[in-house]
């Protein structure tokens, strides 16, 4: 029995194999759609490789030792790192200020750097270093005085596309900087906000889902005219287990094929993703492999997939020796089951979630209640085709063609469009769930830019260098105005607490107008005096003795620099600056405290910039430089997106256009495939006299019913499912006409086919088509 | 005991009435057919005839009468039971050769044997020779649609006849051929079907092609009628 179902599973693969000219182009149809898909899922079953690839080289460059006086001793391997770094536009460049404590060739060094930096030398990765070209002096001006000396290999970086930077630097020491004496150390992972658990679940859900239904159309290609060739066997004797052995063995070949071309597309994908920057996502080649036991899943999973649609389809027809007889227009479709799934989806959804207590959602429960609703919406669309075309009466001639065409056989046109149905469904639910998602992931920074557009600031030996670091700013390009400010922190004169620390203070020096930005004052002169206090502390008096030295004191051994709280000293209360930041403490204008010899203080410049000039604030970042760890410039925003939500939000962008780009190649092959197998009847009508125009038209309508029924399908599927899902992760509905610039693509998806498709149409209409051999 | 071995027919139909929908196409139709004998049905277009070749060979079952082949009745028998009969014992010509394209003619006419079991290199061996018997072995490597519709019906006549069948349907099988190419199949079917003793059950509506069988029963209405006196034997 096994060599017979052999030999005629065989015969199958000889039916796909060698069919000739149309024989192979309808296998190679299906194996390329077959591929196509298959790709995509191999890429998609590599995510979790890219990303524990990525992750690992992020850990290996990260340093194992500590700040300060719990430093280790130096030693000739050690090394000094300081956080440097900085952003241009939108781009975050990774950096590191590297010192050796002994030999340079012996110490310490990043992976990926051959050898260490000495001072004023830049290891730079080949995106920063491309960046540097491209961008000119806007960028190159804040690396003045560096000189680029190597490239940081890819073991040191976490994609291609990462900007970072590794530069020799001298004067650091353990206050500023980690002592380290290895790397490698197990970064400290962030869990997912539920809400992007969901969103990330669901988007995986919705890509993947039109990538099976792609798969199960493409084995169709070519369903009808094989469908033919199996009644015409069944004339010679075959019976009706060996006409569906025949066909799965032509499918299976046909998919197995596919499984071949999409390992080929997906080997030339991964090498051509290298290329790929999508904002700071870079993946390198080497990364992307897929899973080992999804890669094989998917290996399997086709060629049954395969299989199972096709003798699904034949399911749905009678092959006789006479010919095919197709059972759909005889045998209503039952609405009962497809509502089910509908609700037993709906059902799933509202079990697991909401629930606010719990900070882990159930991924599981959430991926098969989306896709069971998923499922449920395209399982109605057939059904909803079918009950909307047998109503459709009269018309002009090119919609009587296509409705009539449509009555004979709406199964087809429906699965053609399921497709579409899943993806825009799927993307109106998450389009919905991303405009919430968004504006619960927008941060509110708390900054004020109407008082300022950034703060600069930098670490200073003495309260002497505030004017100097001010003025450059002020003479900056494009800064309208700059108000500077001296921070410090000063010990108390009173006695070591229980844990032998002495309480402490903080004082802020700066003029009335820098004062005004900080704290409630209403009449305010140089020499005034302000005190708030903190929530956890009582005001400080007046006659209270601060040393202003006090923490440095401790360690620099340097000498006290007292100064008591004057009488005058008035009591208010601290107001947010500009960078959303309340202080409390000593507020002084400059007279009042002279703070020229004090050590070890915080300048601070507010600057308002001339507004609608981007390249602002590169100038103050190229002030700040790279090489100076205690220098920085930051510009204030009234609302910032998590960088976790705008790499779901890339991500998600790249896959739909993707998605539809496939469906609308499965749809013009359909359509094509119809077109060949209705050759004779097409040049009838010519024939007859019909206008090129009215079977035009007749296409357009044939494939904008189906569409449009299974776009307001989708429309109204994932508007539910987006409301379902907001509810979960306790959102509300932002966008409610999430639907329509979808719909609006879908629309011209429909245009797309048929412009695709005329073609082929004009050469069916030629009347050579009437000749029969 | 089989009616071919009591030397009654071997096909043999009584009584079959079958309705297309509101439009009966057989009522009442009676019809034999002996081993070896080649029996021309003839008829008007839409009098049963095509209907009467489809209930004979099984392919259609009647609404009421019987069918029996060789004492078998063949609505009693299951699907795989009557693919096996076609498979084995009928060969089946029609007015297009119902050649599967992707074939090759030696594939298609070597495929009844492959359906049965045989291995590749003996069905096609076998095709060959009746490719070279039907002379059409020029064109052993052509795919149907590379062929003209005379050397088509000599594969399908070929393809009908390798597996030794006891009978041969034919439904019009010069319907689309000119009337020399028409002639030639005639002479090449009923000569191929003499020579390994299968009976064959011509359809058609062109006495010229009707002049080949041994005897004539014409559909009328959906009844047979046999021109000879011999209707009804069974």
């Amino acid at each position: 029995m096994i060599r017979t179902w052999l030999r005629e599973l065989g015969l199958g693969v000889r039916f796909a194999a060698g069919g000739g000219r149309s024989g192979w182009a309808r296998t190679a149809l299906t194996a390329a759609g077959v591929g196509v898909g298959v790709a995509v899922l191999l890429l998609a079953a590599s995510v979790p490789t890219v990303l524990d690839g990525s992750e690992a080289r992020s850990d290996a460059r990260q340093p194992v030792g500590v700040m300060g006086e719990d430093a280790a001793p130096p030693g000739p391997t050690t090394t000094l790192m300081a956080w440097s770094g900085t952003t241009f536009r939108d781009t975050q460049i990774l950096g590191r200020l590297l010192q050796a404590d002994g030999d340079r060739e012996e110490a310490v060094r990043p992976p990926g750097v051959a050898h260490f930096p000495a001072p004023g030398e830049l290891v730079v990765s080949p995106a920063l270093r491309e960046m540097l070209e491209t961008e000119g002096e806007l960028l190159s001006e804040r690396f003045r005085g560096t000189e680029i000396v190597g490239t940081i290999g890819p073991e040191g970086l976490k994609g291609p596309g990462e900007p970072a930077y590794y530069l020799g630097a001298d004067g650091l020491d353990t206050d500023n900087a980690w002592r380290v004496t290895e790397l490698g150390m197990k970064g400290g992972e962030t869990p997912l906000d539920p809400a992007l658990v969901v969103l990330l679940v669901v988007m995986l859900s919705v890509l993947l889902m039109p990538i099976v239904v792609f798969v199960a159309t493409a084995v169709r290609f070519g369903g009808e005219r094989r469908d033919r060739r199996l009644a015409a066997l069944r004339l010679v004797g075959a019976d009706i287990a060996m006409t569906r052995r025949i066909a799965a063995g032509e499918v299976l070949f046909a998919s197995l094929l596919g499984l071949v071309v999409g390992a080929l597309l997906f080997l030339v994908g991964r090498e051509l993703v290298e290329g790929l920057s999508i904002s700071t996502i870079s993946v390198y080649t080497a990364d992307i492999v897929p899973v080992w036991w999804l890669g094989a899943v998917i290996v399997m999973l086709v060629p049954v997939i395969a299989v199972a649609v096709t003798l699904a389809a034949l399911r749905g027809v009678a092959i006789g020796p006479l010919g095919v007889f197709r059972e759909g227009t005889t045998r209503r479709r039952r609405v009962w089951w497809r509502l089910l799934l509908l609700a037993v989806g709906v059902a799933m959804l509202v079990y697991f979630g909401p629930d606010d207590a719990a900070s882990t959602v159930n991924e599981w429960g959430i991926s098969a209640g989306v896709l069971l609703m998923l499922c449920g919406i395209t399982a109605l669309l057939p059904w909803a085709v079918e009950r909307a075309v047998t109503r459709m009466r009269g018309g002009p001639l090119s919609w009587q063609l296509a409705t009539r065409r449509l009555q004979l056989n709406s199964g087809m046109a429906a699965r053609a469009v399921s497709g579409v149905t899943v993806a825009v469904a799927g993307a109106v639910a998450l389009h919905m769930l991303f405009a919430a998602v968004e504006t619960q992931q927008r941060v509110e920074t708390g900054h004020d830019t109407d008082r300022a557009q950034a703060v600069a600031s930098r670490l200073i030996d003495e309260g002497a260098e505030l004017g100097p670091f001010v003025d450059r700013y002020a003479t900056a390009e494009g800064v309208t105005s700059a108000l500077g400010l001296v921070r410090g922190w000063a010990d108390l004169d009173v006695a070591l607490d229980a844990d032998g620390n002495r309480p402490g203070t903080s004082f802020q020096i700066g003029d009335c107008r820098v004062l005004r930005e900080l704290i409630e004052v209403e009449a305010c002169a140089d020499g005034d005096v302000f005190v708030v206090p903190s929530p956890d502390r009582e005001a400080l008096a007046p006659g209270d003795r601060l040393d202003l030295a006090g923490p440095v004191e401790a360690s620099a051994e340097s000498a006290p620099s007292w100064w008591t709280v004057p009488a005058a000293a008035r009591e208010t209360h601290s107001i947010p600056g500009p960078h959303g930041d309340q202080y409390y403490g000593v507020f002084a204008t400059p007279s009042a405290l002279d703070v020229s010899g004090v050590p070890s203080l915080s300048a601070v410049a507010l600057l308002d910039t001339v507004p609608g000039d981007e390249d602002v604030v590169e100038h103050l970042r190229n002030l700040a430089g790279v090489q100076e760890w205690n220098e920085g410039v930051h510009v204030l925003a009234n609302t910032r997106l998590t960088s976790q939500f705008a790499t779901i939000r890339n991500a998600l962008f790249v896959g739909a256009v993707v998605i539809m780009l496939m469906i609308a190649a499965s749809m013009v092959v359909s359509t094509l495939e119809q077109l060949r197998e209705r050759k004779r009847q097409l040049s009838v009508l010519v024939a007859f006299g019909t206008r090129r125009g009215t079977l035009g038209a007749s296409v357009l309508w044939q494939t904008a019913v189906p569409v449009g029924i299974g776009l307001a399908l989708a429309s109204a599927g994932g508007t539910a499912l987006g409301v379902l899902l907001l509810d979960m992760v306790g959102a509300e509905v932002t966008d409610w006409l999430a639907f329509l610039p979808l719909t609006a693509a879908g629309l011209g998806m429909i245009l797309l086919v048929t412009v695709a498709s005329l073609p082929m149409l004009w050469r069916m209409m030629r009347p050579d088509g009437l000749r029969t051999e | 005991m089989t009616g071919e071995q009591s030397g009654g027919p071997l096909l043999a139909a009584r009584g079959v009435h079958k309705v297309y929908g509101s439009t009966p196409a057989l009522a009442g139709a009676d019809f034999a057919l002996h081993a070896g004998e080649v029996v021309a049905v003839m008829g008007p277009s839409g009098s049963g005839k095509s209907t009467l070749l489809h209930c004979l060979a099984g392919i259609v079952t009647p609404e009421r009468g019987t069918v029996h082949y060789r004492g078998r009745e063949l609505s009693a028998l299951s699907d795989a039971e009557r693919s096996a009969l076609r498979r084995g014992e009928f060969g089946f010509v029609f007015q297009f050769g119902q050649l599967v394209p992707e074939l090759t003619c030696t594939e298609n006419v070597a495929l009844p044997l492959r359906l049965a079991g045989a291995d590749r290199k003996s069905a096609e061996r076998q095709a060959r020779e009746w490719l070279e018997r039907l002379e059409v072995d020029d064109v052993r490597h052509h795919r149907p649609g590379q062929i003209s519709g005379g050397q088509g019906q000599r594969v399908a006549i070929a393809r009908a006849l390798v597996a030794t069948p006891r009978v041969v349907f034919a439904d019009e099988p010069t319907g689309a051929l000119d009337s020399l190419n028409g002639e030639r199949v005639m002479e090449l079917l009923t000569a191929a079907a003499r020579d390994t003793r299968a009976a064959v059950v011509l359809v058609t509506h062109e006495s010229r092609v009707a002049a080949y069988s041994d005897r004539e029963v014409v559909v009328r209405d959906g009844r047979a009628t046999d021109l000879s006196g011999l209707a009804g034997a069974a």
